[in-house]
């Protein structure tokens, strides 16, 4: 009986640790979740309204839905893109253009469904090609930031680095300004997403794939699991999240422009930046193998309030973008110290 | 001859960057009358000044092993520092504090790095954001300007008809960096703990030293960029130079560092920037917009990529072939020895 007791109590103890030592990050989060909520109820004016709470979603759905794409290709291993924004702007243009102008044909002059084909397929072109290079045994870093450099000069040249407006009743208006069930429905769009991405991680065999490759190459390819195709289908993934970000943007907004994702954007001024930092402040292990999109979705939400708080204190764009920035270098100090010597890690 | 094409072979990458840097320029000056003169040649140099400067750092930063994303931000931070500080405390002053403010960033950086053990690309993401916002924090937000736009001049008088104090330092830095690297202990262990970390580490290259040097000089270099690139234009913005980016990895690309690390060096650094100012000289007289010069300098890092590729799946093809053709030859030796001794 004695040793029976004794043994429980060493076995809870490890247990509990390991479990907190699995979620040390998710914890920190969901606590400083607590305090900023807190705090903004105490300390800001308009803080806990319906309106604000929206508006905080809807800014995360943004890049979230985009740092759900990252997230596939984080957790396989292959780091992140550094080209997230001109995917999302050469789509937007494409978009636009298909409304606009219909890519020549006058019958096709604002269709919707065309347009948003013709934009995710570019999207799609796009990853393909990106991630055949990665594939063949590029940097995911080099080969994204030529990829970027490329993507941005056709999308500039294309539009001849105008803004291409389209007319304001048309057919895309319900996924930029429309609202259902009293949500807009690009925060439906994200939380459908985030709910899906987390279904197909945790329980398809594709999902395991993704992070078996990414926490061991070598035993990913030694069951048959290349890095080559996981890269090709990651970055696909990613890059059709980002053509839909920008056709939902750019049907906000009536118009698009090559660096419409190049300005300053939300907080950072930067949405790649800002999207890689989504996935960082989640907790995601950038190694691969380790993290989830439920994490991903938290972070969008964590960094939103954040900057939805700071915007209602007041304060300009430099403390903001500090901010941000201290959140990111904080989460992957964290992150590091807690998985030294453990399998998160390298 | 045989000579040549052994010096050729030894080092591909090398070669293939001066070829390309040499038809870029031939493209240029056959192309465009007044690109091979006295002017245009000075112009380039000045250019070299802050591109291969960026280029320097990413590279230190590339044989280690790591690459260093924060660079555009470390560069308008300093930047902005010393236009900020040059009128109150003067240019030397100001660009004291600001170089020594960005190498300090680069030390910290390295030290974290070696002190965690994660990769430099995770932690760079984060500080690329928060020195940016520190940027435009110090800035307060709006372009920081000279009040007196003679004070820069010391830097960007002619010397010698192609040379400018400014140029003429980055030659003396490169040349210091060149001799660092490749004759010191010091420099051999960035070359160490890039190529083959492992290896390293077991025969007692401490991971900290290198890896704080290393950032080190690439925040210093990346400062002196700022600097230059602040004096010069006078002004200065929190947001701007994440073109330095692109530029500088173009550069330490074409100038054949691997990016597996332990490849590669400063003289690959000075010709890889080199052939990107000459196309982005050249690209000036076209008259072409801005996404114009970072498509064409996109599909130069393009090509090198591809090339480097192909040539490490080529150097593991016909490594495999003379192992296969080596064991041939002994099989063929030991079935002849057999042969013979069977006979008699």
């Amino acid at each position: 009986m004695t040793t029976i007791t004794q043994n429980n109590k060493s076995f809870f103890p490890s247990k509990f640790l390991q479990f907190y030592k699995d979620r040390t990050l998710l914890a920190i989060l969901l606590s400083l979740f607590a305090v900023m909520f807190v705090y903004g109820i105490f300390f800001t004016d308009n803080y806990l309204t319906i309106t604000n709470f929206k508006a905080i979603i809807r800014d995360a759905a943004l890049y979230g839905i985009m740092a759900i794409g990252l997230t596939f290709v984080t957790l396989s291993g292959n780091f992140f893109l550094l080209s997230l924004k001109e995917t999302a702007s050469i789509c937007g243009v494409t978009f636009a253009m298909g409304m606009a102008t219909g890519f020549g044909s006058p019958d096709l002059v604002g269709n919707f469904l065309v347009s948003l084909l013709a934009a995710l397929s570019v999207g799609v072109l796009s990853g393909v090609i990106q991630g055949y290079f990665v594939g063949m045994g590029g940097n995911p870093i080099v080969v994204t930031l030529g990829g970027a450099g490329i993507l941005y000069g056709i999308g500039a040249w294309w539009s001849d680095n105008l803004v291409i407006n389209f007319k304001r009743p048309h057919d895309a208006e319900w996924l930029g300004t429309g609202s259902f069930l009293g949500l807009p429905s690009i925060t439906l769009a994200f939380i459908l997403i985030a709910i899906a991405a987390e279904l197909v991680l945790r329980h398809t065999n594709f999902g395991r794939k993704v992070y078996l490759v990414g926490a061991n190459k070598a035993a990913g390819r030694a069951t048959g699991h290349e890095n080559f195709s996981m890269a090709i289908i990651v970055f696909t993934i990613c890059s059709v999240c980002c053509a839909f970000v920008a056709v939902a943007f750019v049907a906000q907004m009536d118009s698009a422009q090559s660096n419409y994702f190049s300005a300053e954007f939300g907080s950072s001024g930067d949405m790649t930046i800002l999207v890689i930092a989504t996935v960082m402040v989640g907790g995601n292990s950038i190694m691969g193998g380790y993290g989830s999109t439920l994490r991903t979705s938290l972070g969008a939400i964590f960094i939103a309030m954040v900057d939805n708080m700071m915007v209602l204190q007041g304060f300009n764009s430099g403390p903001r973008i500090v901010g941000v920035g201290l959140m990111i270098v904080f989460s992957i100090i964290v992150f590091g110290l807690f998985a030294k010597g453990s399998r998160a890690q390298e | 001859m045989e000579n040549f094409i052994k010096k050729v072979t030894k080092d591909v990458d090398l070669s293939f960057a001066i070829l390309l840097s040499f038809c870029v320029y031939v493209f240029f000056s056959l192309n465009i009358e007044i690109f091979f003169s006295h002017n245009i040649s000075f112009a380039i140099l000045e250019r070299f000044a802050v591109l291969g400067l960026v280029g320097l750092a990413l590279t230190i930063c590339i044989i280690a092993g790591e690459i260093d994303l924060s660079i555009g931000s470390n560069a308008a931070l300093c930047a902005v520092i010393v236009v900020k500080l040059t009128d109150p405390l003067g240019a030397p002053f100001a660009m004291l504090i600001g170089l020594s403010v960005s190498t300090l960033i680069g030390a910290i950086q390295g030290f974290v790095i070696a002190y965690i053990r994660i990769r430099a690309i995770v932690i760079t993401v984060g500080t690329l954001m928060l020195l940016r916002g520190l940027a435009l924090l110090i800035a307060e937000e709006k372009t920081v300007m000279l009040t007196d736009f003679r004070v820069p001049d010391f830097i960007t008088t002619k010397v010698l008809m192609y040379f400018s104090p400014a140029s003429l330092t980055v030659i003396f830095i490169f040349i210091c960096v060149g001799i660092f690297m490749r004759y010191t202990k010091y420099g051999r262990e960035i070359y160490a703990i890039g190529g083959a970390r492992k290896e390293a580490l077991t025969a007692g290259i401490p991971l900290r030293r290198p890896m704080v040097i290393a950032f080190a000089l690439s925040g210093f270099c990346a400062g002196f960029a700022g600097t230059v690139i602040g004096l010069k234009s006078g002004t200065a913005q929190g947001l701007g130079l994440q073109y330095l980016l692109l530029a500088g990895t173009v550069a330490a690309f074409v100038g054949g560092v691997s990016i597996l690390g332990g490849k590669g060096g400063v003289l690959g650094a000075a010709i890889g920037a080199l052939t990107v100012n000459f196309l982005n000289t050249g690209l000036v007289f076209y008259a072409l917009q801005v996404h114009f010069v970072q498509l064409f300098t996109s599909v130069l890092l393009v090509i090198v990529i591809v090339f480097q590729t192909m040539s490490r799946v080529f150097d593991s093809r016909q490594s495999r072939k003379s192992l296969l053709a080596t064991i041939d030859e002994r099989k063929t030796t030991l079935l002849e020895k057999k042969r013979t001794v069977l006979g008699k």
